[in-house]
């Protein structure tokens, strides 16, 4: 049955579109966005050139101009700047992790194994579970005196893992990658159904053993989905705050596991410095946009 | 996204920067701050104070005895969560303009940034303000005043830091429990390698080496007073712990945390209450924590070739109660501000909590509680001699900028300690000075 | 392009590798499985283990609880410091009110974006995917300034919401399903005279329902978990969500419990409950093709 398209009324609709029905649809969402986060963006991107910071209603305080000088400043900034190589360590050893364990988890889950329903819970569990409600947990087994140090006997490092300058960032990305990845898991489960059975099959009709059938078709079959994993764990991973926040208390060793993020915290908040943490959240957010723009050009070039 | 959405958005944020800056933030509120009426206006206000257990009973009796008598001036008390959080808490607070009118937990580090945001009244503008203080406080007052020289908070309460030590620990490694050799460095460093050697614990002492602005007022700060016999981190917009006392404190510790005599490593939870470590530095809140978990001892804290205990300064981990813009009820605010210190309620919070009220002379005025406990005296002589934060701009940011170079030099080593402090001293003058 | 359905969907699930025979590469699988699974559930194990032992046992004997060593007493510590159901309740209270709001205001949106052809579509689709990548430190105090001056919400539950009400991922994940379905779906019931609320309601949100409990689950884990922002918003203890006064309990007064480490595990283990019920719960409807719709292209 062929497919009669709406009758246009002219100019208006050619300016608005076909479904004008869509306004009022959007309409809620649109304002949530623009009253919500819209303003305080807005707000947020204004005061990062100024010297500013927030006051009693009514106060008369001097908030100057400052043009440029706080993200001069932050570019300056060592602690800055190793704010900022700590995430690009994070990332380095989380987002490859994320994607290997990934993929590999969910290609053995898609597997006609017994007890699929219990491994695949499992996975999920971490993401689900408060950050607040594990932290607990993680002090306790990486503690000088935990369980991880008991296993590992004289291997232990010394100093230990959450206050070794070396060791506190990869321990946090660790902990983060063991959080997050149900949630990938799952994004590959899905990417996994469009790999035709047949594919497989004819792959193992000639001899291809399980190792080379999963480098040969799974890993180029899922390709949009390592794009979209390999971008939204970057993002999440430049984001990075409430696990150097809960479980280094304040930055880490030597601030070894201080994110930019949680600068931004200490700086705007605990220091009330909103200007200057503003600008530090520009870059950051800046420099997300053109990481992913890079990742998804990279990995989707063909 | 295409080239149409790309303008569309640019337009879009453009306008909205423009309407940002127009609206601003200043001109989206009518009121707030109440003007000069205000002040001796009357009315029901509102007050917060800590969530310390012992805090609460006190304020929920001072907040009924006084409603009781005043029922057209009725009090609510909240609780805010006391610890590095409350700092967030109220400056959060005065931005929104739903500050109460008295918060019994302000703390003096902060003070300098609540009152740069208009947020603080000050207790000058009272006839009685300034005299009220210092003659409740006495000498001491001075240390609170701020750079133009008014009060913007009242000295509320102390903890003086002193030294615990667990006798059991002390017994158990061969050291005399009532009368422990812990005055000069030297002997406190010879008697924590004992105690970790054969006391039975992990640590001689556990001060947290975590990197908040706020720690260094347990672990540096206390033995810098009393090094330098009672001077400020910095005086006069100058610098000073990074002078011959400073650095004496300073390499002291260095040597604990070389020697692994204290961990760099936080413990989570209580180290001295769970046995782990030998001692404390902190000051009498503690008391009630330990309970009877450990049967304790107190000492002044150390100093390089010992001191009497009677002339031994220590930080006086104060609390302050401040009034703050928003409050509309000012001269009930005043009258309860001067109920809730009076002798009366300065003797309730000593019963109840512990700790010090900031009163000339605690001992003398509450004599029939020393006898009664006679383990807080020494915490009451030793509040005679405490010495405050100093009360100047950027001050949590000068702390911050403090521990960060305590922490790379004296703690993890990673530079050496004069050179680290004198790049602090450097940074923090500026800080102070006016940027 | 057939229409999704149920039945379509637990087929796609079906299609994996041939199953059968004990191969050496099955013998492999299930052992990265059991591996993984042992990583993923440990620290759980060892959660539900810290929070019931009398006396903290950090080494390697505390992981096979000693019976002598057992007691509910941790979660009566916490308990009496922070009321534990008062505080759950709150947390159900803040994690509904955002569930509602995102099915309300999202499940619309999130199908004007599919389906609905209209100009300045792309630019809130592009708005969406920015407040994905944006920290929300970088709101935080502006949004405390606006929901609390402007808007007067502070120590409200509507302040606590509000931020988090329509989740950007979910509308997200709306999206992408109504991508999925044919255009001529919606066209044949137009041309029956539906109107397009008529078709929203009848037809898509139906359609929708794996989509649904997805986004759900999704949604429900960040407010539960969240524990900075109502921190700012409410002072009022009565009104703070769980996550934040187990936060404000670690912080500050776990040291006074007789074992401070177990009764704070005793507070993890009791916020983590629920989200794990949740999940398992509906675990069997959150299948794997409705988010992985989006991955496609």
């Amino acid at each position: 049955m062929a497919v009669v398209a709406p009758p246009r009324r002219g100019r208006l609709r050619g300016l608005i579109g076909p479904d004008p029905i869509g306004y009022a649809f959007i309409a809620p969402y649109a304002i949530f966005l623009v009253a919500l986060f819209g303003y305080p963006l807005g707000l947020a991107i204004y005061i990062s050139f100024f010297d500013y910071f927030f006051a009693a209603p009514g106060a008369q305080v001097a908030r100057p101009f400052v043009g440029l000088s706080n993200y001069a400043e932050i570019l300056g900034d060592p602690t800055f700047q190793r704010a900022i190589l700590s995430v690009a360590e994070f990332i380095l050893i989380n987002v490859p992790l994320t994607v290997v364990l990934s993929l590999v988890l969910a290609s053995t889950l898609n597997a006609k194994l017994p007890f699929r329903t219990f491994f695949r819970t499992s996975y999920y569990i971490p993401y689900v579970t408060a950050g607040v409600a594990v932290i607990g947990v993680w002090l306790w087994l990486l503690s000088r005196g935990g369980l991880l140090n008991g296993v590992l006997g004289p291997l232990a490092p010394d100093p230990s893992w959450l206050v070794s300058e070396f060791w506190a960032m990869p321990v946090i990305a660790l902990v983060v990658t063991w959080k997050g990845l149900g949630f990938y898991v799952l994004l590959y489960l899905a990417a996994l159904q469009n790999i035709p059975r047949e594919l497989y099959e004819a792959a193992e009709v000639d001899g291809a053993g399980v190792i080379r059938r999963f480098m040969a078709i799974t890993v180029p079959g899922v390709r949009p989905a390592t794009t979209l994993v390999v971008i939204l764990a970057t993002i999440i991973g430049a984001n990075l705050f409430t696990e150097p926040y809960l479980l280094t208390g304040g930055g880490g060793p030597n601030g070894a596991s201080l994110s930019p993020v949680l600068l931004m915290y200490r700086e705007g908040i605990e220091q009330g410095h909103a200007g200057y943490a503003a600008a530090i959240g520009v870059i950051l957010a800046i420099a997300v946009m053109t990481i992913s723009a890079i990742n998804r050009f990279v990995l989707e070039k063909d | 996204m295409s080239r149409a959405s790309v303008r569309f958005a640019s337009i879009a944020t453009i306008l909205m920067l423009v309407l940002t800056a127009c609206l601003g933030e200043d001109g989206q509120d009518g009121g707030g701050s109440a003007g000069d009426g205000a002040a001796s206006a009357t009315g029901p206000i509102s007050i917060w104070y800590s969530n310390n257990p012992e805090e609460v009973a006190w304020g929920e009796a001072v907040v009924t005895a006084w409603n009781a008598d005043h029922p057209d001036e009725e009090v609510t008390g909240e609780e805010i969560p006391a610890g590095e959080s409350s700092e967030e808490v109220i400056g959060a607070s005065i931005t929104a303009g739903n500050t109460p009118c008295l918060i019994f937990n302000t703390a003096p580090a902060a003070v300098p940034q609540f009152q740069v945001a208009g947020g603080l009244v000050a207790l000058d503008d009272f006839p009685d303000g300034a005299s009220y203080i210092q003659e409740r406080t006495g000498d001491r007052a001075e240390q609170y005043k701020f750079t133009d020289g008014k009060f913007y908070q009242m000295p509320w309460k102390t903890n003086p830091v002193m030294i615990f030590y667990n006798k059991t620990v002390f017994e158990t490694a061969g050291l005399d429990p009532e009368n422990p050799p812990l005055s000069t460095y030297d002997e406190f460093l010879s008697t924590a390698e004992t105690l970790v050697a054969e006391g039975g614990v992990e640590a001689a002492i556990w001060p947290s080496p975590d990197a908040q602005f706020f720690q260094p007022w347990f672990d540096f700060y206390p033995l810098f007073i009393a090094q330098s016999g009672g001077q400020q981190l910095v005086e006069d917009g100058e610098p000073q712990f990074n002078n011959e006392a400073g650095l004496a404190a300073a390499n002291f510790w260095r040597s604990l945390y070389d020697q692994g005599l204290s961990p760099n490593e936080a413990y989570n939870g209580d180290s001295f209450g769970d046995q782990k470590a030998a001692m404390a530095i902190v000051g009498p809140w503690a008391i009630k924590v330990y309970g009877d978990k450990v049967e304790w001892g107190a000492v002044p804290v150390p100093t390089q070739d010992g001191m009497d205990a009677s002339e031994v300064h220590t930080f006086s981990d104060e609390k302050s109660s401040a009034m703050y813009t928003s409050c509309e009820n000012r001269g009930t605010a005043w009258e309860f501000l001067k109920f809730a210190t009076s002798e009366e309620n300065d003797g309730q919070l000593l019963e109840l909590t512990g700790q010090m009220p900031m009163r000339a002379d605690v001992v003398a005025s509450f004599p029939d509680y020393f006898e009664a406990n006679p383990d807080y005296e020494v915490f009451a002589d030793q509040a005679s001699r405490t010495v405050e934060v100093p009360i100047v701009p950027n001050s949590i940011e000068m702390w911050q900028t403090f521990r960060t170079a305590y922490s790379e030099s004296v703690i993890f080593g990673t530079t050496p300690v004069e050179e680290a402090f004198n790049t602090a001293a450097d940074e923090i003058r500026t800080l102070v000075g006016g940027s | 392009m057939a229409t999704t359905s149920a039945t379509e969907t637990a087929a796609q699930v079906a299609r994996s590798e041939p199953a059968g025979r004990l191969s050496w590469g099955r013998v492999l699988g299930l052992a990265v499985l059991v591996l993984g699974a042992f990583m993923f559930l440990f620290p759980f194990y060892y959660m539900v283990v810290g929070a019931l032992q009398r006396e903290p046992n950090p080494g390697i004997s505390g992981a096979f609880p000693n019976p002598a060593n057992l007691t509910l007493a941790n979660f009566g510590d916490i308990n009496a410091q922070v009321d534990l159901l008062r505080t759950l309740i709150n947390s159900g209270i803040f994690t509904g009110g955002v569930l509602l709001a995102t099915f309300v205001i999202g499940l619309p949106a999130g199908y004007a974006l599919a389906q609905l052809h209209f100009r300045g579509r792309s630019v809130v689709f592009n708005a969406m995917l920015l407040i994905l990548v944006l920290p929300f430190q970088l709101f935080m105090i502006p949004l405390y300034v606006v929901i609390v001056r402007t808007y007067g919400l502070a120590d409200n539950y509507l302040g606590m919401i509000l931020p988090f009400a329509v989740n950007a991922t979910a509308v997200f994940i709306f999206r992408q399903f109504f991508l999925q379905l044919p255009r001529e779906l919606f066209e044949s019931a137009r041309i029956d005279g539906a109107s397009e609320f008529m078709i929203l309601r009848r037809i898509a949100i139906p359609l929708a329902r794996p989509a649904i409990i997805t986004a759900g689950v999704v949604t429900f884990i960040g407010p539960w978990n969240e524990f900075l922002w109502p921190f700012l918003i409410t002072k009022q203890q009565d009104l703070q969500p769980l996550a934040v006064a187990l936060a404000n309990y670690i912080s500050n007064v776990a040291a006074r419990a007789a074992n401070p480490f177990g009764s704070i595990l005793a507070g993890a283990v009791v916020l983590a409950i629920p989200a794990v019920v949740v999940f398992v719960v509906f675990q069997r409807q959150f299948v794997e093709s409705n988010l992985g719709s989006g991955v496609k292209g």
